[in-house]
């Protein structure tokens, strides 16, 4: 891939591939200042994509509990000039880490590992010290010295919002490796394959292509034709995204699409809807043709100083005044380290929120707009654009096969 | 199908059969509920709040969507004593066990006002005096004494600890299942061997063979290390139900190095290992069968619980020398031992301790 011709982010081009020292450091600055403007000395970290976003180092994907027992945890002191990192897998340590920051594992959940830790905190942290922390397991509220403890989210999450060119740069390759592999799996659907067949199909292919792991369960969901004949909901609206099995795939299903990975840390976001056998009809062309206005729609509008709640309205005007989302998600997520982080756009938060929220260059959308007409199921993709100075530019590919290619 | 079946194998297999030959679903949950309401009566408190993926799908038994990582805490599930009732978030019946009813469920928000409402409105929670909870984050401190409930928030561990160390036989049955997924990645690994193979792609070969089956979230991605022309560990992992079995063995690529005396110091290690997984036993047991099998601190776990997931004890890396071991605690045991020049040799089995000494329920051929 090229660089991204003309888009700019705080006068910086976006690279083709991203210079992931100079990434680190930027995020390193982010955190810094954050922690300088919002006066707290430190931040503790245990949650998985914190600790990426801080210490840029890379682990094993794990699932959640033992994510958890075997957790990476990143320190990180005002006014230092790296994040102290405890891991089991010194390896995935970034090479420009100093040495007098690296450490072994410190085991949080852990009565017996909690004494180390309040050893390793203590080297770093006064007694008393004001500490951002994402998680706070029992076994620390026992056994470490008293902090003033408030949520590292404040922190991290302020730095998070909007991205340097170098992790759109990795957002977009992650995004690349995703699609192609998707090109696969779009080849084996047929009727009589099962949703884990795609899964099959999908995953080894992008690990191929030099995934660094997968993020979710892929999701492959047949949409019933009504509402009502789908599963029942709290709210009354779509249930999505339902869990994979080795259900099969027939004549006629349509598909919801859905699969995540991450390189260098950055997750992808891949959405679409497939039919199974026959190529979509002439209704389902014109959900996708509703889908793409409607996105079509958001964009006209979106550039910097922009409110979410004015995508929001917009994306509602060309849909005819009908929201089109499901109730429980949103318009537009953003993406990084996690799958959906800030910014959100639609959400239960409320049209407050949404009016205080505005786009910034840097801030990254995946619109995720749902299409849906009882009795013919319905239509859902996901564009994924990074906020430029000037505008946007769009990150995720710019096929929907089998529906119809637009720009 | 009689009562319990003589040839056990019957159960090792992933397809709902029309006798309903294996793994009872309905008692497994219903065990597990059981031990959990049993812990609250014995520790005392009201209500558990859980966000831990092991804890909330041991309480639940809920079909949620597997994702790698952890995630700070946040109350997936709900357990309240009084009513003996398990609440979950969960906009949608599907993957919710009959057990769970949809008054039960509460729905995904991201607006925590308005999943404190939604908490609020549990029957018996406000009353609650003691909520055992599994994490708190400064914000959930904050919210759940102002909206939710004014109990003291207490550690859920002994009560989520207590009941999932000792497994069922049901549960040992899911574990064996696992075990024979994790060999049935193995196979497709080993075939997979030649030189100039890379880990990207025996990682790809691994997802693809565990998917297939019907698993397609593993326990974990580290599933092979080596250096070519050395020793290249396998360790596939594998998951049946949320139930985790550990897989180790290490292969030569191609002309490999002098390797006999390495492989057989690591099975060495290993039956020591074994060994010490006996009832009674403590986690100083495993470390001094280690030891006085010649073998220095491997820099990785000796061994550590396994059931929905890792499970404490851990033992190695310093930790756990008081880890008392029990009769049905499934343990992953592992023999590291490397050596300049000529690489590591891994094996790694699941091992379940019981009276009369320690069954693996891991079976693949060593170096």
């Amino acid at each position: 891939m090229k660089p991204i011709d003309g888009a700019t982010i705080g006068g910086r081009a976006i690279p083709d591939l991203p210079d992931l020292p100079r990434m680190r450091r930027e995020r390193f600055e982010r955190l810094q200042q954050q922690l300088e403007a919002q006066g707290i000395d430190g931040l503790v970290l245990l949650g998985s994509s914190s600790v990426a976003y801080a210490t840029g180092a890379a682990a094993p994907a794990q699932d959640g509990d033992r994510a958890a027992l075997f957790r990476t945890v990143a320190v990180v002191v005002k006014g230092d000039s790296a994040p102290h990192l405890y891991t089991l897998f010194t390896d995935g340590a970034p090479a420009e880490l100093p040495e007098d920051h690296l450490h072994g594992p410190l085991f949080p959940d852990l009565d017996d590992g909690i004494d180390a830790f309040a050893a390793a905190l203590s080297e770093h942290l006064a007694s008393g010290a004001r500490v951002g922390v994402d998680d706070l397991t029992h076994a620390m509220l026992r056994g470490l010295p008293r902090f003033e403890w408030v949520d590292a989210s404040d922190v991290v999450g302020a730095a998070k919002l909007t991205k340097t060119p170098d992790e759109i740069a990795c957002i977009r390759n992650a995004q690349r490796l995703n699609e192609l592999a998707m090109t696969d799996a779009l080849a084996a659907l047929r009727p009589g394959v099962r949703q884990i067949d795609l899964s099959a199909v999908f995953l080894r292919r992008v690990f191929e292509l030099g995934a660094s792991a997968n993020g979710i369960d892929p999701i492959w969901q047949v949409m019933a034709p009504t509402r009502e004949l789908g599963p029942w909901t709290i709210h009354g609206d779509l249930a999505y995204p339902t869990v994979t099995s080795d259900r099969f795939l027939r004549e006629g299903d349509v598909i919801w699409v859905d699969s995540g990975i991450t390189w260098h840390g950055y997750a992808s976001d891949y959405g679409r809807t497939w039919t199974t056998g026959a190529g979509p009809n002439t209704k389902q062309q014109e959900h996708f043709r509703r889908w793409r206005a409607v996105v079509d729609a958001a964009l006209d509008v979106l550039k910097p100083g922009v409110s979410a709640l004015e995508l929001g309205k917009a994306a509602i005007d060309a849909n005819d005044g009908v929201r089109p989302w499901i109730e429980h998600f949103y318009l537009a997520h953003g993406v990084g380290t996690e799958s959906a982080e800030m910014p959100l756009i639609g959400t239960d938060l409320g049209e407050g929120f949404d009016e205080r929220l505005i786009m910034q260059p840097g801030m990254v959308l995946v619109l995720e707009p749902v299409i849906w007409e009882e009795g013919h199921a319905g239509y859902r993709s996901e564009d994924i654009v990074a906020v430029t100075d000037t505008g946007w530019v769009k990150l995720s590919g710019s096929t929907y096969e089998p529906y119809g290619v637009t720009t | 199908m009689s009562p319990v079946a003589r040839d056990r194998g019957v159960y090792l297999g992933m397809m709902g059969l029309e006798d309903d030959a294996r793994v009872d679903f309905t008692r497994l949950r219903t065990e597990r509920r059981a031990k959990v309401f049993a812990g609250m009566e014995t520790h005392d408190l009201d209500a558990l709040m859980l966000g831990g993926v092991g804890n909330v799908r041991y309480v639940s038994g809920a079909r949620q969507l597997g994702r790698s990582g952890v995630l700070p805490f946040a109350p997936v599930a709900v357990v309240v004593r009084e009513s003996r009732r398990v609440h979950l978030l969960s906009t949608w019946d599907e993957g919710v066990p009959p057990e769970i009813g949809r008054d039960d469920l509460y729905r995904m928000s991201w607006n925590p006002a308005n999943l404190a409402a939604d908490l609020a409105s549990i029957p018996g929670l406000a009353e609650a005096r003691r909520v055992g909870t599994d994490g708190l984050t400064p914000m959930f401190a904050a919210l759940i004494p102002q909206l939710v409930t004014k109990a003291d928030l207490v550690d859920a561990g002994p009560v989520m600890t207590g009941a999932r160390r000792i497994k069922t036989p049901d549960e040992i049955v899911c574990l064996e299942v696992a075990a024979a997924i994790a060999e049935a990645a193995l196979s497709a690994m080993e075939d997979a061997l030649t030189p100039g193979i890379t880990e990207r792609e025996l990682l790809g070969i691994y997802h693809e063979r565990i998917a297939t089956l019907g698993a397609p979230m593993p326990p974990s991605e580290a599933v092979s290390c080596g250096a070519p022309g050395q020793l290249l560990a396998l360790a596939p992992g594998a998951l049946y139900a949320g139930y985790e079995a550990g897989l180790g063995r290490t292969r030569v690529v191609g002309a490999g190095p002098m390797h006999a005396e390495l492989a057989s110091r690591c099975a060495r290690g290993m039956d020591a290992l074994v060994a010490a997984c006996r009832p009674g036993n403590t986690g100083a047991d495993l470390y001094r069968a280690w030891e006085d099998a010649g073998n220095e601190d491997p820099g990785l776990p000796l061994a550590h619980g396994l059931g929905l997931g890792a499970e404490p004890p851990l033992i190695g890396l310093g930790r756990g020398r008081d880890a008392a071991l029990e009769e049905g605690m499934v343990l992953s045991v592992q023999s590291w031992v490397a050596e300049e020049g000529i690489g590591g040799c891994l094996e790694r089995d699941t091992v379940l301790v019981e009276s009369g000494g320690p069954t693996l329920l891991t079976r693949y051929g060593r170096l």
